[in-house]
Order: C-alpha cells, then sequence, then structure tokens
C-alpha cells in the first residue's frame, strides 16, 4: 500500500526519472524488547514536504535519528539519491547533506547565536564569515536574528530560528525537522512554515517533518506517513485526506474497533466481571471523591506553568485515565502526587483532607500509592534486595526500637513474591537480577501492600512484554475493585482505553477534554491529542 | 584604635607588603588560570594540588641535575602534565569519578615527592632577579610587579594567552561548549571528552609551572609541604572570580593578600597571635565563598561527567 501512493507521487513529479533523496527499505529497530521500526519504507523526494505522523513512541523519532546516524537499524537499507549508504554518526550525515533541525538537543544557552552556529565547524575561528553568513541566510529565507545575542536569552521561536539557521549553512538537500513547532506559539509556527516552503519549493530541497500536530500536517506536508507502534500503518497525501481520517489513523482501526463494541454493549474485554461494573456504577453516583485536586498550580524553576490550574476528580473504585502529548503535565501531575513538586496554589485533597504539597512523604501518609514513571530512577534501588524494596516506603513497619527485623522483612517478602507471583531467587535476590516485569511486580506490591486510598500508575507498562502488560492490566482492575481510586497517566492510547472509567485529555497542563468510557469516541480523543479544540 | 590605624597604614605603606603578595598571587594564578581553562570545560579538577607539587619537586630535580632554572621549568610543566595525565585518562576516558582519582592523586604526590625527595634530596636556589627599569619604580606595587625573580614574568603572557585560547579560537569555543551543554556539543560534532581532557592537561601544564615557581621565585627549595593546599585556594579563586578570568585573579590577589598578611605582619615587627594569622587566608577564603559562591553561574555541566549515548 505504501509503496503504490509512493509511485503515484514519483509519477506525478517531472522528476521521476531521477532517483528519490532519501529511500528508507524495510528498516527495522528493537530496543530490547520495545519495537521502535518494524520494516518501515518510506521515500522522501526533492522539493517535497513528508509529515510523519503519530503518537509518542510510534517510531518517527527512531526512524529520524536513524537517518541522521544517531541510531544504527537493526536491519535494513537506506539510500540517499539512488545509492545504498551505511550512516553511522552525524558527521557522516553531514557530509551526504542531511541535516537535522533538533527539538532543543542542540543549542547551547551560555554561548551567542554566532558561536552556537558555527559550533562542529572546523579550521580556524572567524567571527566575521559566520556573522556574515548568517545574515545571508537570515536575508534570503527571512530568518531574521542578531548574531550577538545570547542564546539562553531568546524565545523559544528565536532559538529554533538559530536551529534552522545552523542547519541550513551546511546548505543540506535533506532537511529532518524533529518536532519543530513544538516549543512554538501559533504565529511562530507560520512562519517557520512558510520559510520551510521557500526552502523546499524554490531550492528543491527534501523535508521530513516529524509532528503530532494535524493541523499543521495538513497544511505543511505533501504527502503524510502515519506511524503506529513502529509501523507505518498508512500514507496519503495530504490534499486528500482531512484531520478525523489522521486521527483515525494515528489511534489505530483495531482500538476503534473494540471500542466501538464497547460503546454498543455488544463484547465487554474478558477480563472484566460484570458485577464489579454493575457495582461501580452505583457507587459512582453515590461516593464522593476520594482523590480531589482543585485549581492546582505548579511552575517549574524557570517560571513555566507545568499545571496550569488543573481540576481532576477520582472516585473509589474508579479508574481516571489521563491521556495527552507528552510533556503536558503528565509528569508534574505524578510528581505532584508522590510529594515531588509544591503546589503554588490550588489544593490535593485526599479523602477530605487537604494535604501539604511537596513535603516528602507527606502524599504517602495520606494513603497515595505511586507507581513512579521511570522505575529505575524512581521506583527501585536496583543494587538492593527485592526485600529490601518490598520494605522501602514504610521500613518503620518491620522495624523494633530502628533497628530491622530481618525475619519479619523476609517473611513479608516471600508472602508478597507468592501474591505477586514475582519470579525470583528468593526475597534477598538482588534487585537487579529481575527482568523489568518482575521489577515492576515489586514496585506493584510494595504500593498495594500499603493498602492505598488512591494510586498512581504514572507509565506502568512502559518498556513490559505482554504478557506483563497483561498482568498490569488485571492487578489494577483488581485494586478498583477494591475501592482503591486509581490515577493511570499514560502515553498508550490503548491501556487508557481499555482500563478507564473515565478519560481525561491534559494540554498544556490543564484538562482539555473529558471523555466518559462508553462514549469513548476515538476520532474525537485523536482530535483533542491532535490539539484541535473541542 | 588609634594604633591600630597607624599600624594598618605602615603595613599598607610598605613595599614588602606587596611584595609578598605578589609572590604569594603569582603562584596561585598560575595555578588558576590552568583550572580555569579546566573547569570552563567541565572538570573541577582538584589534583592541582597534586600538581603543584610534583611540578616543585620535578622542577627541582631537573636544576639538580643540570643546574639550569630554564631546564628546571621544563621539568616541572612536565610533572604537571603527568599528574594531569592521570587525571584526564581516567576520568574523561575511563570515566572514573574525577573528585575520586583528584584526591587519590593528591595523596599520592605527597607521598611520592617526600619519599623520592629523602632519596634525591636535590639542591635549588632562587632564580635571578630581572630588574625592569622605569616600570620598577612605580610607587608602592613597582619592586612587587617588576623586580621579581625571572619566572614571575612568565605570566604576563600565560594570563593573556589563557583568554585568548578559551574566547578567541575553536578550540576555546569548543571546550566552552563541552562545560556548559555535553549532549549539545557531542549533537554538533565535537568530541566533549577530549576536549576535556586537553584542558586538564592545560592545567596541569601551568601548574607544573606554578611548582616551578614555588620552588624557584617564592621559596628556594623544595620540601614536601610546599604546596601547603594553595591548590585549593587556586580553585577557590576560580570560584570566588565567578569563572571569569578577570574574576580569577582578582581572586588570587585576594587570597594572596591574606596569605602574605602573617609574613607581612611580622616583617614590620608586630605582634598577633601568630596561630590566628595563619587561618586568616582560610577564613577570607570561606568567607569570600559563602559571599560569592552563590552568585555566580558556573558551567551548566561542571563536574558532570559525559557518557556518550542518546539524550
Amino acid at each position: 500500500m505504501t509503496n503504490r501512493s509512493v509511485d503515484l507521487i514519483g509519477a506525478d513529479d517531472a522528476q521521476a526519472s531521477s532517483a528519490p533523496a532519501v529511500e528508507f527499505r524495510e528498516i527495522t529497530k528493537h530496543f530490547g524488547a520495545v519495537t521502535a521500526c518494524e520494516e518501515v519504507n518510506m521515500t522522501l523526494w526533492r522539493g517535497q514536504i513528508h509529515g510523519v505522523l503519530g503518537e509518542n513512541g510510534a517510531g518517527k523519532s527512531t526512524l529520524m535519528k536513524i537517518l541522521i546516524g544517531l541510531v544504527m537499524p537493526d536491519r535494513g537499507k537506506i539510500l540517499v539519491h539512488g545509492e545504498e549508504q551505511q550512516i553511522s554518526d552525524p558527521l557522516d550525515a553531514a557530509a551526504l547533506g542531511i541535516g537535522m533541525v533538533h527539538q532543543h538537543f542542540s543549542l547551547i544557552d551560555a554561548l551567542t547565536v554566532w558561536e552556537n552556529v558555527t559550533l562542529g565547524d572546523s579550521g580556524s575561528l572567524n567571527p566575521e564569515a559566520i556573522r556574515n553568513r548568517i545574515g545571508d541566510i537570515g536575508d534570503q529565507y527571512g530568518l531574521v536574528i542578531d548574531p550577538y545575542a545570547l542564546v539562553g536569552e531568546l524565545t523559544a521561536g528565536l532559538r529554533q530560528r538559530v536551529e534552522i539557521i545552523k542547519c541550513l549553512r551546511r546548505d543540506p538537500q535533506i532537511l529532518i525537522f524533529d518536532e519543530p513547532t513544538a516549543v512554538l506559539t501559533p504565529e511562530e509556527s507560520e512562519q517557520l512554515f512558510n520559510s520551510l516552503r521557500n526552502v523546499v519549493t524554490s531550492e528543491r530541497r527534501a523535508v521530513a517533518l516529524v509532528s503530532h500536530k494535524l493541523d499543521e500536517m495538513l497544511s505543511a506536508a505533501d504527502e503524510i506517513s502515519i506511524m503506529r507502534q513502529g509501523r507505518i500503518v498508512d500514507h496519503c497525501l495530504a490534499s486528500e485526506t482531512d484531520a478525523p481520517t489522521l486521527a483515525r489513523g494515528i489511534v489505530g482501526r483495531e482500538v476503534l474497533l473494540r471500542s466501538e463494541q464497547a460503546a454498543l454493549g455488544v463484547a465487554r474485554t474478558e477480563q472484566r466481571s460484570l458485577g464489579r461494573d454493575d457495582r461501580r456504577s452505583a457507587s459512582a453516583l453515590t461516593e464522593t471523591s476520594v482523590l480531589r485536586i482543585e485549581r492546582a498550580v505548579v511552575r517549574s524553576p524557570d517560571g513555566f506553568r507545568l499545571l496550569d490550574e488543573l481540576d481532576l476528580e477520582v472516585k473509589p473504585g474508579e479508574i481516571v485515565g489521563v491521556a495527552g502529548v507528552e510533556g503536558n503535565g503528565q509528569r508534574p501531575l505524578g510528581d505532584l502526587l508522590s510529594s515531588l513538586l509544591a503546589l503554588e496554589s490550588g489544593r490535593v485533597e485526599v479523602d477530605g483532607k487537604t494535604i501539604s504539597s511537596g513535603r516528602p512523604g507527606a502524599m504517602a501518609v495520606a494513603g497515595v500509592g505511586v507507581i513512579p514513571e521511570d522505575r529505575h530512577d524512581s521506583g527501585v534501588v536496583l543494587d538492593m534486595t527485592v526485600a529490601e524494596n518490598l520494605i522501602l516506603t514504610n521500613p518503620d513497619r518491620f522495624a523494633k526500637r530502628s533497628v530491622i527485623d530481618l525475619k519479619m522483612v523476609g517473611a513479608f517478602a516471600q508472602q508478597m513474591i507468592e501474591e505477586f507471583d514475582i519470579q525470583c531467587d528468593g526475597p534477598f535476590a538482588p534487585m537487579w537480577s529481575l527482568s523489568g516485569g518482575n521489577q515492576q511486580r515489586v514496585v506493584l506490591a510494595r504500593e498495594l501492600a500499603q493498602k492505598p486510598k488512591v494510586l498512581v500508575a504514572a507509565q506502568p507498562t512502559r518498556g513490559l512484554d505482554v504478557a506483563a502488560i497483561e498482568y498490569m492490566s488485571s492487578r489494577l482492575r483488581l485494586a478498583a475493585e477494591e475501592n482503591v481510586a486509581i490515577l493511570l497517566i499514560s502515553s498508550e492510547l490503548e491501556e487508557i482505553l481499555d482500563l478507564s472509567d473515565r478519560i481525561v485529555v491534559l494540554q498544556k497542563g490543564q484538562v482539555a477534554g473529558e471523555i466518559a468510557r462508553g462514549e469513548a469516541d476515538l476520532e474525537h480523543l485523536g482530535l483533542l491529542l491532535g490539539g484541535s479544540a473541542l | 584604635m588609634n594604633s591600630f590605624l597607624e599600624a594598618t597604614y605602615e603595613i599598607l605603606s610598605s613595599s614588602s607588603t606587596y611584595m609578598n603578595a605578589a609572590l604569594f598571587a603569582g603562584l596561585l594564578a598560575f595555578a588558576a588560570t590552568g583550572e580555569w581553562v579546566a573547569e570552563r570545560a567541565g572538570t573541577l579538577n582538584i589534583s592541582v594540588e597534586a600538581m603543584l607539587l610534583t611540578g616543585a619537586f620535578t622542577s627541582a630535580v631537573g636544576f639538580h641535575l643540570t643546574d639550569s632554572v630554564v631546564v628546571a621549568l621544563f621539568a616541572g610543566a612536565i610533572g604537571g602534565v603527568l599528574v594531569a595525565s592521570v587525571q584526564a585518562e581516567m576520568s574523561h576516558r575511563l570515566a572514573a569519578d574525577q573528585f575520586v582519582v583528584g584526591l587519590t592523586l593528591n595523596i599520592l604526590a605527597f607521598g611520592l615527592t617526600g619519599f623520592l625527595d629523602r632519596e634525591i634530596d636535590p639542591t635549588t636556589k632562587l632564580a635571578r632577579r630581572w630588574n625592569i627599569p622605569v616600570l620598577n619604580e612605580i610607587p608602592l606595587v613597582g619592586k612587587a610587579l617588576f623586580n621579581q625573580p625571572w619566572p614571575f614574568y612568565i605570566l604576563y603572557a600565560l594570563i593573556p594567552l589563557s583568554w585568548w585560547l578559551v574566547y578567541r579560537t575553536r578550540w576555546g569555543l569548543e571546550l566552552r561548549a563541552a562545560g556548559e551543554n555535553p549532549q549539545s556539543a557531542d549533537v554538533s560534532g565535537i568530541d566533549v571528552n577530549k576536549r576535556r581532557r586537553q584542558t586538564v592537561y592545560y592545567a596541569g601544564f601551568t601548574s607544573g609551572l606554578g611548582g616551578t615557581f614555588l620552588v624557584f621565585v617564592q621559596v628556594g627549595r623544595f620540601d614536601d609541604a610546599i604546596a601547603g593546599g594553595r591548590g585549593f585556594i587556586a580553585i577557590a579563586a576560580v570560584i570566588f572570580g565567578g569563572w571569569t578570568l578577570r574574576g580569577t585573579i582578582l581572586g588570587c590577589v585576594v587570597f594572596a593578600a591574606a596569605l602574605s598578611s602573617r609574613l607581612s605582619i611580622q616583617g614590620l615587627g608586630y605582634e598577633v597571635n601568630s596561630e590566628l594569622l595563619q587561618a586568616l587566608p582560610y577564613i577570607v577564603t570561606i568567607a569570600g565563598m559563602a559571599i560569592f559562591a552563590h552568585r555566580v553561574r558556573a558551567p551548566a555541566a561542571l563536574a558532570r561527567p559525559f557518557v556518550r549515548g542518546l539524550k
């Protein structure tokens, strides 16, 4: 299907006889058990903007990193101007005329614009020549900038401009833009696409534009490839498609079918027990929320609003899914409920009591359990034993006058290992000897053993294999049946759709929309995720 | 109170006060200039103490063998670079913790030079004094700055040279990038750890010269207590100076004034508790750090190791 539409465009092009700028052939890349790219075929033509659309983790960034030489593919070929090439680092890519405008990894705040632009060149330093070149590029593409300005003091739009100048200065024939508008205002984005169009049409360069925003894809790209779970699932001309179609493509047809069935009440997912749904709908009506977040404002050290008057409630036994494009407040929300961040204003109530935010352990004492987003960073201590990890959040329970009772710990750990079926070499096996799925079970066991009122599960299945994902899902359902209020923060839409009673979509630290289960209209959800207003 | 003011006036108007201070400032400036370059590239190089001490010892041996201060100077630089090679390769090639390596080197250099000093027992002397005409007649500071043993004058080239290297060459641009944001520097195609190694070598070179200065300009002979923590004061001077070269040199002068006060005060026959005076430079250092350390912005990646990889 992919090849067909590519041929179509090729035939359409006056230069059809010449080779495409870039051709990916069956590119495959796995990171451990996770598939980043699977048999990806894609073609970039000169004079065209090729949009690559997909959710976080769909594989689009990995594909681009393969082209720029930051990641090596497991299998597959890359052809540049018709010839097969090995691209093993960014310098190889630069030699082939491939340049990338990075989202935020290539500029240095403490240096001036011209210093940043010349970084990575060789030969003696000639500031005058560099500043002249910056002026020339500015005139040519309408990217005017003060070469003496300190990059750290520029706005996001101007920083982006510096990135583009840095890239264009080497006159690349193939340009990659990775989420170029993620940090830009709408006006800045429009400016960017105007100059981009100029670069492409008048100079016949090839551009790959990576984004998750539907609107800008439709307006800026010539053709669009949609990636999901490492595969290209659809490919179309921008002029022949519309936002709802793209939204469906991003979210995926299988999911659509499943939830349509759910919506019609035809079939429930097998694991769900009917009794629970009955009981739950009753309790949802009667019980008051156990977790209540009101007008929560959290600011980053540099003054940026991470959460912006966020309101959220979770009732006992309810699973609320938090969806949204990454970086829209999911992580701060998790950190707030882990007592890692303090509120600037607003409040967090658990069971009717206001909890002082940011005081270490306050949320845990109030009955909020957390499965943290990054297992290794804040979930477990790899160099400690399974038993030690299991008691880490509440060692007092196992201590007499501050001396830990090893027998008690061992017995408790053994009980947890059996209850949660943790595959390990006994309670005193080192944590690092466990697989990722089993490490996650340890976290889950520890948090559930505390009998939490609220359980925050942040990306609970990230990096796990299918069986481990299944287990995690069934455990979360079980916890909900036991009347725990569950806040599921996940970038996996399928997971959210599968588990949640209610779905809220975060955007810029606010709840941008809410969808009840049963009416989870995927097109609607896809549009919300893509940044279109309700 | 009146007598206190009189004494202060006498101390401040005596050219020997400035002479003493200039010697200490010169030593600190050699070490701090190289340290500043290394810190701009992201290494908080605590082995500068070992570099000073080793440089002092190897220069003494160099002179002992050849009777030439020029050879001693080269030998001192080589000694400093020798220590730097261990620091640089261990921490920026093998990714060993830079503080553990530095601490080990400081202890090792102390033990090794002490042992070899007794074995070899090098004989040394002060270098010949060069009197720069006209300039040495500037009131108060003329003699301190322009009537010194000749290795002192190397500073007048070394400091501007270091500034030029860091701010006016591609090498300097790249090392600053490595100290601020190694990931971005890497994405731009710069070998971050290579730049960092090179700057540690540079610090070894200047500190080795500093060790030579210690023996042939300041003291006249080697002993294993000769560095006496001056390397750490040089690090404090870089922080005090807010990671600018100007500020670093100013820091050297301020700390040197404190270090030399004991000599100056007692030299003029005043009685002040000598233990207290000995503690003074360190009190000034701590006070200086307390006041200035949080006001200035350090290189963002200072003391953070860089390992290549995504993100």
